[in-house]
């Protein structure tokens, strides 16, 4: 009975993972500079869930539920943003020369995304509250 | 007649039964609701025809056995094991799910979410006849009426 909230547990962290993902690709949705301030446009990160839950306490929960297994940049192309050929941030050669670059992040998408999460999220607290009902209804037989 | 026999004579051990393993399922009813957005993931589930139909041929060796004291002792199947301890462990076969989804994973949340219900239910009735037995036995003990 303890294993399955330990799964809908490892569910929810996926999901919340997930949303903070989310939340850092559409708060860097304009992020075209890298720390050190050269032109290096932000990439889009993607969360890959995998089965299994490598941090909980019993056997069976470290086969049952779900993991971040990976957070990888997506490789699609960048959009550029617009065309200023005398900002110092635009493109000096190159197919793009004069453009000054977007990033790959699709608000629309990451909205999406975002509305998805949360769901899934409902859904596993909707089953630790099953598997909470059903641990009291057993803990009343001693009663 | 010992404590034990009495706990092991009428429904309590079928019953019991029941309770482990609808415990047992809203652990794989839990699995595939986490992983209802994992890429490439399959749902998972037990048949519940095959667990009733291992029930009652425990109860129908059982009453061949001499009624009500004798053990009882549940049978296994490809999906539903018995460990040492008398645990149920479950090795889910029975294909679940919907439509396979863009992202290779069959989630159906509306047949999910029904599963779940179902269970929780089938647990509920299960503990509360459960209750109900002991409520008996201790009102037995208790010499009252």
């Amino acid at each position: 009975m303890y294993g399955s909230l330990d799964i809908s547990t490892s569910g929810m962290i996926a999901q919340r993972a997930r949303l903070q993902v989310i939340a850092a690709n559409i708060a860097n949705r304009n992020a075209i500079l890298d720390s050190a301030g050269n032109v290096d446009p932000y990439r889009r990160r993607i969360i890959g869930l995998a089965p299994g839950d490598p941090t909980a306490t019993t056997a069976e929960g470290r086969a049952m539920g779900v993991h971040v297994a990976a957070i990888d940049l997506d490789s699609a192309p960048i959009q550029m943003a617009s065309y200023e050929p005398d900002s110092p941030y635009a493109y000096k050669s190159g197919p793009n020369a004069g453009y000054v670059p977007g990033t790959n992040v699709n608000p629309v998408w990451e909205q999406v995304n975002a509305m998805e999460a949360s769901r899934a999220y409902e859904a596993n607290v909707a089953a630790a509250e099953a598997a909470k009902t059903m641990m009291g209804q057993a803990l009343r037989l001693l009663a | 007649m010992s404590l034990g026999d009495f706990l092991n004579s009428g429904s309590i051990p079928m019953l019991e039964t029941a309770v482990k393993f609808a415990a047992q399922r809203q652990k794989m009813i839990a699995h595939n609701i986490a992983n209802i957005e994992t890429p490439g993931f399959l749902q998972v589930d037990v048949s519940i025809s095959g667990f009733r139909k291992l029930l009652s041929e425990a109860v129908d060796r059982r009453r061949e056995a001499g009624g009500d004291s004798a053990p009882f002792e549940l049978g296994e199947s490809n999906e539903i094991r018995r460990t040492a301890a008398g645990e149920l462990l479950l090795n889910p076969q029975t294909p679940s799910g919907g439509m396979l989804a863009h992202d290779r994973n069959n989630r159906d949340l509306e047949r999910l979410m029904q599963a779940q219900v179902e269970n929780a239910g089938s647990f509920r009735v299960a503990t509360d006849l459960l209750r109900t037995r002991f409520d008996l036995l201790k009102t037995a003990i208790s010499q009252r009426a």
